[in-house]
């Protein structure tokens, strides 16, 4: 038995928020359960109850409208999203960022917005999504509110949800046309690994600005300032995007990697992204 | 020998597969007894600290539970060459890890609940983790008592008052005077660093208690004779009040030699009143508690003419053995015969220390500490090589060893032990050795090519030894029974093809159960070191002829003909010059029966044994001596491409050859090669045990502990055999288990430098440690 | 469901399902690696999808379908995917195997002509001491190219396999695709003896 918990499965939020406002001590929102499941087997966590999200119609939504405007519900399982062809066409990079995660078995519980609340800063989902400029909403029986996702994380592990607040959607906005994108991340094996950094990023040709985010190399995945391309060559950009990285990033030495490797490899992977971005007749 | 071989050099399939592939092979854990407990272990937060006071008292009021144990109920001590372990910690602690109390309960959950109840005081002690420091005069004693303790006498020097649990020398020539004579000398040190075993299926054993102190086991273990020795000892039992069955084993690669959980599973049941006890490792615990492999730092010293010939080597190994040596003392001793290389070399002087420090202890590992001082020895002599300016191939080619040499242990090197030579040169042709690489698939990649030799011999007693027995079933089938283990290498299905071949059964009548059972299976020492082909083999061959000369003689006496005239082949027996006379085995099995109902003869029994021959005990002051049954030469070269801006390595292609003396089963064999190539990419690439600065293990789960998956395949791996046949192996053969992880890392070592020009001498090589080395490369002007 | 029988019972919302399948209902089959989702010993499929019963809640499985190893074998005869892994050697310890043939099965299901990277990306979850994956691989896609060729040619002969000598049916099949993960085994014989 992984603990001493009660199990509930409401079908509608408000169902769910009653539960999670309940007396009964602490709770816990349950999708796809491969980080909170893993937290409770190893005591790290200890919920009285957990509320299980995966039946409410609303969270199990993944739409992608005709512009392109995304919206991928708190339940939604990874493979979904690796699988919706629309999406693999104009958001190679979410993709990508998915298909890095864990393993395929994994994949089919775990959610995007679940490995952005469980708000680890290898996350892989987020710099991504941060990049894409994602909203987060948010539920709670005092009402529902849009955040940036950038707000969202507020330390390591640490999320700026309140205790009785259910993530309910990601909404990312119709790419501009040619709308680039793309991930890397760099780990110890080819095989299924956490992070130990990587690097997102989107380019749109038609504005010519390029967003750049990072991840495991601060206590929270880093969104940095757009670069605005113009004219400059592709050296320069690389240069530009590689000197904010530099300045941005306070990476840590822990058992994946030291702060050394850390510091010299997420240079190569956001230079090489850009490098990616900027190809011409590169990714969409 | 001309007989033409019908079953054995094919690739049988093996039978156990199907229960496998099934779901109804049974391992330890899938077993079930009525009013079976499982256990739950407290281990210790702390490297080296006094236990001040054990308080049971919560945990035993934690309903369900039916007993609790600390090492203050038990004092006895444990070991297979040394007796240095506790079955749980008594007064002090020596790992972080290390079993502290146990419980059994009716559920895992109450028993998880009662240990965590458990309230233990500690009073922490200084600890010593580096094993050079643990040499030092001042260094705290990890085991103080260590004059107290048994030992096996005349192998091992444990030296009292230090930390050193053995010390093994090799002494051949004059060294010191041939390195100051050589032309060229190199230096160089390097290091490997603990890893774990990881087989999927962690250590789990069942005991149940029995009237009159006797005790019935279930266990994932390699050698179930060798558990019940062990345990006969060290509880004062005489062997038959054990018995001791291996169901399904899944994996061991040496971790599940020696004793594992036995005994705590024993002790518990006997607490709990006889009720059967399951002891599961976590994973957690198969990483931090059970044993690992040792760490070593070597230094090594070579001299050579200038014209390549190697004339000195110099060695001293300091094994980390952590805070047990029971079988890591084997580890050094062996590595320390083995510990030059299979070259010829006059002048040699080999140091082997195993050490003890406040960390998880070692065992035996596949490639039993060859890994390990190869990882050394192979990079030097590419380092050698290059000093003087020779192809590495060539280098190896000049001194490895060859008929009339002398091993440095001062064994004469026959044709009857294969063909190094042959080996190298198959793999360096198989990655066009010589030939410049291909160009990179990118400008900032950079490929290189590698070759390294390996060499192993079984590490084992002197007078190894073990049985087998067929018996002959009523349909003329035959059923194998022996106790060695088939925990995944596939000798099961090789002994089933050897006794098909010699009965001249059908590989479909011949049956070997997978039960073994102490109680009825035949003596085996341990399933370790590839010699179950061999010495299982051995065995089979004479259980199969002790058939056959009773089959003979029921059959000559029912014909009313010498037994000299009798033939069996394809399941009868007739005289050779009367065919249509046949008596089908069937009708021989059990017995003959005359039309007229007399009887005579009775169920065919055969058995056949094997005892390792012409071994000596390594003279204490030189070494020299005949450690080895056999031995197993090869090498590998690789062909890699290096990122050099994040410092990953792809294996493009690796070649292993192995001069197996015969391959027995070519698919096995196969399956041997690519499984320990992978396994050896692990221990090259990926794992090893990280610690902090209080000895605590850092990474003790599948989540920091990375093995090779599917993904991380070389490009392409080719085996290949050689078989130059062993005299006195079955039909040849030689053992191959091993081999073919050994070497895999000196290999990669030598092709990265080779790519970079950067000598690494540090495992893993992580793309961490490969990009800082270019890093630092590019700093030093 | 599980493997085709309706299966009715309370369980504690902690009991996971591979602890469910195991101790409630015996199907000891599907064995725990690790218990954190990191090894795939214990893949099955829910919902015809492969997970990690290790991470799963037996209450969550509540209503859904649920097959594990035991119920591949139909009729006691092994299915082409089981004769595939014993006839290239993917079998060694066995340990591994369950969740393997659990992946693979799954991957077949939802495509039955997959490529060499779809292939080792489904399998990739699951951890292998023993083989070196090589021979697994090639189990897959060995196991997908013969039940193409049994839809095109009817039933494959029944033969079985196990105690016979290398009953190389699926082999003899399709011999060309072998050997895609492995480039063969070369030998080379002093004696000139097979
Ligand atoms: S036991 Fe479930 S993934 Fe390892
Ligand atoms: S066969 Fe042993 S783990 Fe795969």
């Amino acid at each position: 038995m992984l603990g001493r918990f009660d199990y509930q499965r409401p079908s509608t939020l408000p169902e769910a928020g009653r539960l999670l406002a309940g007396n009964d001590g602490p709770a816990a929102v349950l999708a796809g359960g491969t980080d909170l499941l893993v937290d409770i087997r190893g005591r790290r966590h200890d919920p009285r109850i957990l509320v299980d999200i995966k039946r409410i119609d609303a969270l199990r939504r993944l739409d992608v409208d005709s512009a392109g405007a995304l919206t991928i519900g708190a339940a939604v399982p990874l493979n979904e999203i690796i699988e919706r062809a629309a999406i693999r066409r104009t958001l190679p990079g979410l993709v990508q960022a998915a298909e890095s995660i864990a393993t395929y078995q994994l994949r089919n519980r775990a959610t995007a917005v679940g490995n952005l609340c469980n708000a680890s800063p290898a996350a892989d989902m987020a710099p991504i999504l941060l990049a894409l400029g994602a909203d987060l909403m948010a539920w709670s029986p005092h009402g529902e509110r849009t955040m940036p996702l950038s707000s969202l994380f507020v330390g390591v592990k640490k999320t700026c949800l309140a205790a009785d607040e259910i993530a309910t959607e990601l909404r990312i906005l119709a790419p501009e046309p040619g709308l680039r994108s793309g991930f890397l991340k760099q780990q110890r094996l080819r095989g299924h690994d956490l992070a130990v950094s990587s690097a997102a990023g989107t380019y749109a040709p038609s504005t010519g600005v390029l967003r750049l985010a990072v991840g495991s190399c601060a206590p929270t995945p880093l969104l940095l300032e757009p670069i605005e391309v113009g004219r400059s060559s592709k050296a320069v950009v690389e240069e530009k995007a590689v000197r904010a990285v530099q300045a941005a990033m306070r990476p840590i030495s822990d058992t994946r990697a030291s702060a050394d490797y850390r510091r010299a490899v997420l240079p190569v992977l956001v230079k090489r992204l850009v490098a990616d971005l900027l190809a011409e007749g590169g990714a969409p | 020998m001309t007989r033409e071989l019908r079953v054995v050099g094919t690739s049988v399939l093996r039978d156990d597969a199907i229960d496998k592939v099934t779901g109804a092979a049974r391992y330890t854990t899938d077993l079930a007894f009525p009013g079976m407990l499982h256990a739950a272990i407290l281990t210790s937060p702390h490297a080296s600290a006094r236990i001040v006071h054990v308080d049971l008292e919560a945990a035993r009021a934690v309903p369900g539970v039916r007993a609790v144990l600390a090492g203050s109920d038990l004092d006895v001590r444990l070991g297979l060459y040394l007796r240095d372990k506790r079955i749980l910690a008594r007064d002090v602690v020596r790992y972080q890890g290390e079993p502290v109390a146990a419980v059994a309960a009716d559920t895992l959950d109450a028993a998880r609940e009662a240990c965590r109840r458990i309230r233990v005081e500690y009073d922490e002690l200084p600890a010593v983790f580096d094993p050079r420091d643990a040499m030092a005069a001042d260094a705290p004693l990890v085991h103080p008592d260590l004059a107290s303790y048994d030992h096996m006498r005349g192998v091992f020097f444990p030296k009292p008052g230090t930390n050193v649990a053995h010390h093994q020398k090799i002494r051949k020539g004059d060294v010191r005077a041939s390195l100051a004579a050589a032309d060229v000398r190199i230096e160089a040190s390097f290091y490997n660093p603990p890893v774990q075993h990881v087989p999927m299926e962690t250590h789990a054993s069942i005991a149940q208690a029995l009237p009159e102190s006797r005790v019935e086991i279930w266990t994932s273990s390699q050698s179930p004779y060798t558990v019940r020795h062990l345990l006969s000892a060290c509880l004062g039992l005489p062997h038959a009040a054990i018995r001791v069955h291996v169901p399904y084993v899944g994996g061991g690669f040496g971790g599940k030699a020696g004793l594992g959980l036995e005994p705590l599973a024993t002790v518990l049941s006997r607490a709990a009143g006889g009720r059967p006890v399951l002891v599961t490792a976590t994973r957690e615990q198969e990483f931090n508690t059970t044993p690992s492999r040792q760490g070593l730092h070597s230094t090594i010293k070579i001299g050579a003419t200038r014209d390549g010939r190697i004339t000195a080597l110099e060695a001293t190994y300091v094994w980390d053995a952590g805070a047990y040596a029971d079988y890591g003392v084997n580890v050094g001793r062996a590595a320390a015969y083995s510990g030059a290389g299979p070259y010829a070399i006059d002048h040699c002087s080999i140091d082997s220390y195993v050490v003890y420090t406040n960390k998880v202890y070692g065992t035996a590992y596949r490639g039993f500490g060859h890994l390990e001082v190869l990882w050394g020895i192979e990079r030097a002599m590419d380092q050698m090589a290059r000093k003087l300016g020779l192809d590495p191939a060539e280098f190896r080619r000049r001194n490895l060893l060859k008929e009339g040499a002398t091993t440095i242990t001062g064994e004469l090197f026959t044709a009857g032990h294969g063909k190094p030579v042959e080996c190298l040169d198959a793999v360096a042709k198989a990655i066009d050795w010589g030939r410049p690489s291909g160009a990179p698939s990118a400008p900032h990649k950079v490929r290189g090519k590698g070759i390294a030799m390996l060499h192993k011999a079984p590490a084992m007693p002197t007078y190894t030894s073990c049985a087998a027995v067929i018996k002959l079933d009523e349909d003329g089938a035959a059923d194998v029974l022996v106790s060695g283990v088939d925990y995944g290498q596939g000798t099961y299905t090789v002994l089933r093809q050897i006794a098909a071949e010699e009965l001249g059964l059908p590989i479909g009548k011949v049956h070997l159960t997978w039960d073994c059972d102490t109680a009825l299976t035949p003596y085996d020492w341990q399933t370790v070191a590839s010699r179950f082909s061999y010495m299982g083999g051995n065995a089979v061959i004479e259980a199969a002829a002790d058939c056959l000369r009773q089959l003979t003689a029921v059959a000559a006496q029912a014909l009313g003909v010498a037994p000299e005239t009798i033939v069996c082949q394809d399941e009868v027996a007739f005289p050779a010059a009367e065919p249509d006379r046949a008596i089908s085995y069937k009708d021989l099995a059990l017995g003959y029966t005359f039309p007229n109902g007399n009887a005579i003869g009775g169920p065919i029994i055969g058995h056949g044994r094997f005892i390792a021959t012409g071994l000596t005990h390594l003279d204490p002051e030189t070494g020299q001596g005949r450690p080895a049954q056999f031995w197993t030469y090869g090498a590998h070269a690789v062909e890699i491409e290096v990122d050099t801006e994040t410092g990953e390595i792809e294996i493009l292609h690796i070649a292993t050859a192995v001069d197996a003396g015969k391959v027995l089963n070519p698919l096995s064999c196969t399956g041997q090669v690519i499984g320990g190539v992978v396994q050896g990419l692990g221990s090259t690439l990926l794992e090893g045990f990280q610690f902090d600065d209080k000895g605590r293990l850092l990474n003790p789960s599948f989540v920091d502990y990375k093995i090779p998956t599917a993904k991380d395949l070389p490009r392409r791996m080719t085996p290949i055999f050689l078989e130059n046949p062993q005299s006195g192996g079955p039909y040849g053969a030689r053992g191959v288990a091993e081999h073919p992880m050994i070497s895999v890392p000196s290999a990669i070592g030598n092709a990265l430098a080779d790519a970079l020009g950067i000598d690494y001498t540090v495992l893993p090589l992580s793309p961490e440690r490969v990009l800082l080395g270019i890093q630092k490369r590019e700093k030093t002007p | 469901m599980v493997n085709g029988h309706m299966e009715t019972a309370s369980v504690p919302s902690g009991l996971t399902l591979l602890e469910f399948l195991r101790d409630r209902l015996y199907l000891t089959g599907t064995k725990e690696g690790c218990g954190i989702g990191e090894c795939g010993a214990c893949t099955v499929l829910l919902d015809e999808k492969p997970v990690t019963a290790c991470l799963v809640l037996a209450v969550e499985a509540d209503g859904c379908t649920v097959e594990t190893v035991e119920g591949e074998a139909a009729d006691g005869q092994l299915s082409v995917l089981q004769r595939a892994f014993v006839e290239t050697g993917a079998v060694q310890c066995g340990f591994c195997t369950p969740g393997m043939i659990m992946s693979a099965r799954g991957l077949l299901r939802r495509d039955p002509n997959p490529s060499d990277n779809e292939i080792v990306e489904a399998m990739a979850g699951n951890l292998c001491r023993c083989t070196g994956y090589a021979a697994i691989l090639e189990a897959v896609r060995l196991a997908a190219v013969a039940v193409a060729a049994q839809r095109a040619a009817g039933p494959l002969t029944g033969e079985t396999v196990g105690s016979q000598p290398a009953a190389e049916t699926l082999m003899g099949e399709t011999g060309t695709e072998r050997r895609r993960f492995l480039r063969g085994a070369e030998s080379t014989r002093k004696d000139g003896r097979r």
